[in-house]
């Protein structure tokens, strides 16, 4: 079990617009109407620094939703807690024809509890807001001012926040004292910055963009980091729950981490110490050392996350953990850290982006919000291993899709450094299974399959482990799902516990009726076990093709036909080829063995966008081929 | 924090499944901390070793009546996947009058050390969080130290509910099995409460007995009834598919308010005895009748009915009115402090919505009650004793010339006389202000019907070319028009069916009664279907099912324990003609179907005639009923066996040489 831990929630509501705005629908431009189910009509997010200690943020937000799908984005969510604080909050809301049906304040909002689903405790609130119109279109403009007591995290810009809406126009406003330095980074930003002083002699940065449509979400397309428009500001010097810092680059960002975050939480009680020296006594080499360390750590700790104040970016202390046994991800990393220690062997806390996505720090841009969860790093010379310290399962130096190939921010003593977290690649994540079917002439199957699962496919059948048989049976019988009246009589699993792990898969089974009996033949499924299922086609596609990690399958089933029946088409070989994917099938026949083979290799990368249809048709034949029925006639 | 504890110390108690009182607090064998599973459901990850609640009505700090409810449980954790065992989360009512407090919290972790010795690790109090999760509940969660697999937790606490309305009810069963679950209650005899027992499971232990003088109140005494319920070997509760709320199955004990007497002024109030006081209060309710009385007719209306021919053009034309009107805020309930208001600001709870349906009706001359229900998320309301709080949805009943149609305004885009999916469960119960209350089944006539009817021509280039008609009525009418209207517009909906089916090109398409919500949803569309290569073959097997084929059982369980609950009856059938090519003759045809289950629940039937180079199948899948007995549950699995290999079944063609 992995969860990732809310380093900073710093979710911001999007703003308003001034009065004699016009929000009459029919004066959206018509180009900005397909695929959109509301219209941001007029947005305008300012971020003002007046001291280096605080900052104030404002959003002036209309939106016209023209239809049920965009009920959602009239919603008004505001997080608040102790260092962020609503200071005001108006709004209204308008018909079809831009007049005026109500207006609310503060005091229509429900005030709750924050739950993120996994935290024991998180000491923010929030406010939030939907306005009941029963008919479509309608317009809500709002008006939201919010403190915040730290500069080290600075709000992002987005311009689109989702899918389905366009924009008619929005801008955005960072000022603060000319003697606050910032940098800035602009990702796929249609407009360019320009720079100003206002009345009040505060330095501006400001952006805006015009008419921009709706994206549709397609699916394959590259992380929506990568593509959607962004802007991203950092300090050069800041306050953090009342500690100041400077940095201008990982290196002083990690360090400034480092010395005020995590020095001295390491602190263990002697015994504990005693503890780990009396488990390593027998151990020479330092990696079996931290071996056995990560896996006594694994027994004796779990996740439980608590989240107060400063404690999104600060681990609790390793003492504390080591009395409770257990600890979200930046305490169990910390604690981990100390245990290590204690057998002198060094270790770096890591700041990643945690998730099937690989999402990657910005290598020439460094602020406190790219990552989402802490993994550990035995900085071994030429060994380098990542150890992932919230599951009490996974193999020491594994990392499964969760954390795997992306740069992670690791503080040191001497600063941040960006890693890389290892690759499994196309040929790592490999399955192989291996069939030995019969066929009965009443339709009858029995056999023995074997599959192995490596890569991140070992994580394939993880759930399955500690469970008892018959709720091993119900979830086979849902992966198998092709094999009707599917009955196990055996099933083994066993984990190989490597840092390329190998899971193996072993079951004894039978189906009665595999094979249906009609007019004298007999019908079954080639392959009831690993089917492709065809992939939505798009057309008028926008992104690129990204495919973010590839796997290998390898699947051959002899099959044992009843006596006096024979196939009654001939053997065939299916071959497929493309720069992103490579399939061959094949039937083959020897004496009463019809023997079938298949092998998929799925290729991670970047693709043109062209190339989208090509694997629309690839998936395509391959499912087609992947439910081809056998159909066996009497001698 | 650490107890540690010599194993020679360690008290061995004997669990007795007669206990009269509350178990003994941190005590515990060697053998229950060894123990590795559990001999009476090895499946399991955790159980409980004895649970122990009770109710007592007391005074309070406060001079006031209060509820008193302990509860202490030990758990044995297995294994790490039940460590979620381990993180406690008490609710509780904190809204105006009713400011519950729990109180006394007491937890303990007992395990086994890595050197093999035994260790109690005490939960630290500054480890107990309160969040307040809105303005009517909150909550209390703590997470239990130091759990290792095979340790043993305990906790219990006292949690104090101002009043004697809502009396703590007892689940006997929970996700995991028990040894042993006990609740005693301590009724004082100003009180009288009827006690209800829910699910399959029976009680090893009932007993009643009499505690003497065992309540006052500024002077006032009395005796009381001490009840104790226990249940020995408890199995864990397994939900299944197609299941209504658990629930309704689940072993449990509730307790309702009959009557009571003010111990300070001897007065006798009768709370809820027979339906007729449920009816008179639901009559004069400010909540219910008085909303209902409301006459709508002159403000909203007049406009609304005006041009109606007869009652039942006037009764659609109501219920779209205030569908359209009043947008549902996604709260269910049985009353409305003010229709008039929803109706004005467009907003309501279910409640708000059909009351003022009901309002709205009557005052336009139609005959029409309230029907109080129990959605099928919350469970089956019992029919034994009258209790209002387990409802918690109204519709509307109109009678119009002879016919009854159940409404449901909740949702712009359900039919007159259809209910959504959440209020098809058993009975409901129409409120009637001149006559008596009675139960009325809920499943209201209505069903799923899809027809399907595919016209197709094989070209010479191995495409297929034609049509593709679907008729969607009933429910499935109404289904579909909520997956339209999931896209902005139709051509987005047809764009991305066009995407889904990538087999498939559709050329054009056209909708009929899209907004005639009560006739059937028709689609159509000219398609072309890349089926073959280019004819380069003589002789090529064709599967007919061309759309959804069903390839996998939803059925998969062995037995089932409860029955499957699908709502209402559903039929589909499916018909595709196709022309071949001339020259081009049927090899062999699929062999016929022709399956039903019994107690005439439904059948299976497929058909094939050709002819030439024509040739036309179809199939028919008819579920009958709504809900299907567990002692059904093998034929209907087998009927999906069956529909699932005739679906495998091809016709073969060939040229004729």
């Amino acid at each position: 079990m992995r969860r990732i831990c809310t380093l900073l929630i710093l979710l911001l509501p999007a703003i308003t617009a001034k009065a004699q705005d016009n929000y009459a629908v029919n004066l959206i431009p018509k180009e900005l109407l397909p695929y959109t189910s509301s219209v941001i009509r007029n947005q305008s997010v300012v971020t003002e620094i007046k001291d280096a200690g605080s900052m104030v943020y404002r959003i002036k937000k209309a939106i016209t939703i023209l239809n049920k799908n965009g009920d959602d984005d009239a919603r008004i969510v505001l997080f608040y807690d102790k260092s962020r604080a609503i200071k005001s909050i108006k709004g209204a809301t308008y018909d079809e024809f831009g007049k005026l049906v109500n207006k609310f304040s503060e005091r229509n909002f429900n005030d709750e509890g924050t739950t993120d689903g996994f935290s024991l405790y998180q000491d923010s609130r929030v406010k939030h807001y939907l306005p009941s119109i029963a008919s479509y279109p309608y317009t809500i403009e709002y008006e939201v001012e919010m403190r915040y007591k730290q500069t080290l995290v600075l709000p992002d810009w987005r311009p689109m926040p989702d899918a389905s809406i366009a924009v008619e126009k929005s801008s955005y406003t960072f000022a603060c004292k000319p003697d606050f330095k910032i940098s800035y980074k602009e990702i796929n930003m249609p407009a360019k910055m320009t720079t100003g002083k206002n009345q009040e002699g505060l330095t501006t940065y400001n952006w805006q963009v015009s008419n921009l449509k709706a994206y549709r979400s397609e699916p394959y397309s590259p992380i929506a980091e990568n593509y959607l428009s962004k802007v991203k500001i950092a300090p050069k010097t800041f306050t953090y729950s009342g500690i100041p810092g400077t940095y201008s680059n990982w290196n002083d960002l990690g360090r400034w981490e480092y010395d005020n975050l995590l020095k001295g939480r390491q602190d263990l009680p002697q015994f504990a110490k005693d503890q780990v020296k009396e488990l390593t006594a027998n151990i020479s080499d330092p990696k079996q050392k931290a071996k056995k360390i990560y896996e006594y750590m694994q027994s004796k700790t779990r996740y439980i996350s608590v989240q107060i104040g400063i404690g999104g970016f600060q681990p609790y202390p390793a003492s504390e953990v080591d009395k409770l046994n257990y600890g979200d991800c930046k305490g169990l990393v910390n604690y981990t850290q100390a245990l290590l220690e204690a057998a002198n062997i060094p270790a770096w806390y890591c700041v990643v982006e945690a998730g099937s996505n690989k999402t990657s720090m910005l290598n020439d841009f460094a602020t406190m919000d790219q990552g989402n969860h802490i993994i550990l790093c035995l900085p071994f010379k030429n060994d380098t291993t990542f150890l992932e310290c919230t599951s009490q399962k996974i193999p020491f130096g594994f990392l499964s899709n969760f954390t795997d190939d992306r740069t992670v921010l690791a503080c040191t003593p001497e600063g941040g450094k960006l890693m890389r977290t290892p690759k499994y690649t196309t040929a790592q994540n490999l399955q192989t299974r291996n069939a030995q079917f019969s066929i009965a002439d009443n339709g009858d199957l029995s056999g023995d399959m074997v599959t192995i699962y490596k890569g991140t496919q070992y994580d394939n059948p993880e759930q399955l482990v500690g469970e008892p048989f018959n709720e091993q049976v119900k979830w086979l019988r849902k992966e198998y799902n092709n094999i009707s009246n599917l009955e196990i009589e055996k099933f083994n699993l066993k984990q190989d516990k490597q840092e390329m792990p190998v899971a193996t898969e072993t079951i004894k089974l039978n189906a009665a009726d595999f094979a249906s009996a009609d007019n004298g033949k007999l019908y079954f499924s080639l392959n009831p076990v690993n089917r492709m299922r065809s992939l939505k086609d798009v057309r008028n596609r926008i992104n690129p093709v990204y495919i973010n990690r590839g796997y290998t399958d390898e699947d051959e089933i002899t099959y044992t036909l009843p006596k006096g029946y024979r196939p009654d088409s001939d053997p065939w070989v299916v071959n497929l080829s493309q720069p992103f994917g490579k399939y061959r099938a094949s039937v083959t026949i020897t004496g009463d063995k019809l023997i079938y083979k298949r092998r998929i290799e799925i290729i991670d990368g970047t693709y043109d966008k062209e190339v989208y249809s090509k694997l629309v048709e690839f998936y395509q034949k391959i499912a087609d081929n992947d439910a081809y029925t056998v159909s066996l006639v009497k001698n | 924090m650490y107890k540690f504890l010599l194993n020679l110390l360690v008290i061995i108690c004997i669990a007795t499944f007669a206990q009269a009182q509350d178990f003994p607090f941190g005590k515990f064998t060697v053998e229950e901390l060894q123990q590795k599973n559990y001999k009476n459901d090895t499946s399991a990850h955790a159980y409980v070793l004895n649970e122990f609640g009770s109710t007592r009505i007391d005074m309070g700090n406060n001079d006031r009546i209060n509820m008193f409810f302990k509860y202490h449980v030990k758990i044995k954790i297995l294994d790490s996947k039940a460590f979620d065992k381990g993180t406690i989360t008490i609710p509780f009512r904190s809204y105006d009058e009713i400011i519950e407090d729990v109180m006394d919290i007491k937890a303990t972790t007992t395990y086994t050390d890595d050197a093999g010795g035994i260790r109690t690790a005490e939960l630290d109090a500054s480890k107990i969080y309160t969040t307040s999760l809105n303005k009517y509940w909150k909550e209390i969660k703590f997470a239990m130290p130091n759990l290792r697999n095979g340790c043993i937790i305990e906790y219990s606490y006292t949690k104090i509910i101002p009043g004697f309305y809502s009396f703590p009810s007892w689940d006997f069963q929970s996700d995991i099995p028990k040894i042993y679950s006990e609740y005693q209650v301590h009724i004082p005899a100003f009180w009288t409460y009827t006690a209800m027992m829910r699910g399959g499971l029976k009680l090893t232990k009932n007993t009643s007995e009499v505690e003497r003088e065992c309540f006052s109140a500024r002077g006032a005494k009395c005796d009381c009834s001490f009840m104790s319920y226990g249940m020995g070997d408890i199995p864990a509760m397994i939900e299944e598919d197609y299941m209504t709320a658990p629930k309704n199955f689940l072993s449990a004990v509730y307790f309702n308010l009959q009557e009571w007497v003010n111990p300070m002024t001897g007065a006798k109030q009768r709370v809820t005895k027979e339906w007729a006081d449920i009816d008179y209060n639901l009559k004069h309710d400010d909540y219910f009748g008085s909303q209902i009385k409301k006459n709508l007719m002159k403000p909203y209306l007049l406009p609304v009915v005006a041009g109606a021919k007869d009652d039942l053009s006037k009764a659609i034309a109501v219920y779209q009115y205030i569908q359209k009107t009043i947008k549902w805020n996604g709260i269910v309930s049985t009353g409305s402090d003010n229709v008039r208001k929803a109706l004005d600001t467009h907003s309501g709870h279910v409640g708000d919505i059909n009351l003022a349906l009901v309002a709205a009706l009557n005052s336009a001359g139609i005959k029409t009650d309230a029907v109080l229900l129990s959605t099928r998320d919350n469970g089956t309301v019992n029919r034994l004793y009258p209790v209002e709080r387990e409802f918690n949805y109204v519709i509307a009943k109109a009678t119009i010339g002879t016919e009854e149609y159940l409404l449901d305004a909740s949702d712009p885009l359900l039919p007159f006389g259809t209910l959504p999916m959440r209020c098809l469960n058993d009975q409901g119960r129409v409120i009637c202000f001149d006559k008596p209350s009675y139960w009325m089944d809920l499943n209201n006539k209505q069903r799923k019907i899809t027809t399907s009817a595919l016209d197709l021509t094989l070209q010479t280039n191995g495409k297929l070319k034609g049509t593709i008609t679907t008729y969607s009525s009933g429910y499935d009418g109404y289904l579909k028009r909520q997956a339209i209207k999931k896209f902005n517009s139709t051509d987005e909906y047809v764009e991305n069916l066009d995407e889904r089916l990538t087999h498939v090109k559709i050329l054009k398409s056209e909708f009929g009664n899209l907004h005639s919500l009560d006739q059937p949803l028709s689609e159509k569309y000219d398609v072309e279907i890349d089926l073959y290569n280019g004819l380069n073959h003589d002789r090529m097997a064709f599967n007919p099912i061309i759309l959804d084929r069903m390839v996998d059982n939803p059925f998969k369980l062995q037995d089932r324990a409860y029955p499957v609950d699908r709502g209402m009856p559903s039929s589909s059938r499916y018909i595709i003609t196709m022309h071949l090519p001339a020259g081009y003759g049927i090899e062999s045809a699929p062999q016929q179907a022709n399956i039903a289950l019994p107690n005439k629940g439904g059948r299976f039937m497929t058909d094939f005639s050709g002819e030439g180079s024509n040739f036309s199948y179809s199939n028919v899948m008819q579920f009958d009923k709504a809900i299907y007995a567990p002692e059904e549950y093998p034929y209907l699995k087998e009927l999906y066996n069956k529909i699932i290999a005739s679906e495998k079944a091809e016709i073969v063609f060939k040229k004729k040489s």
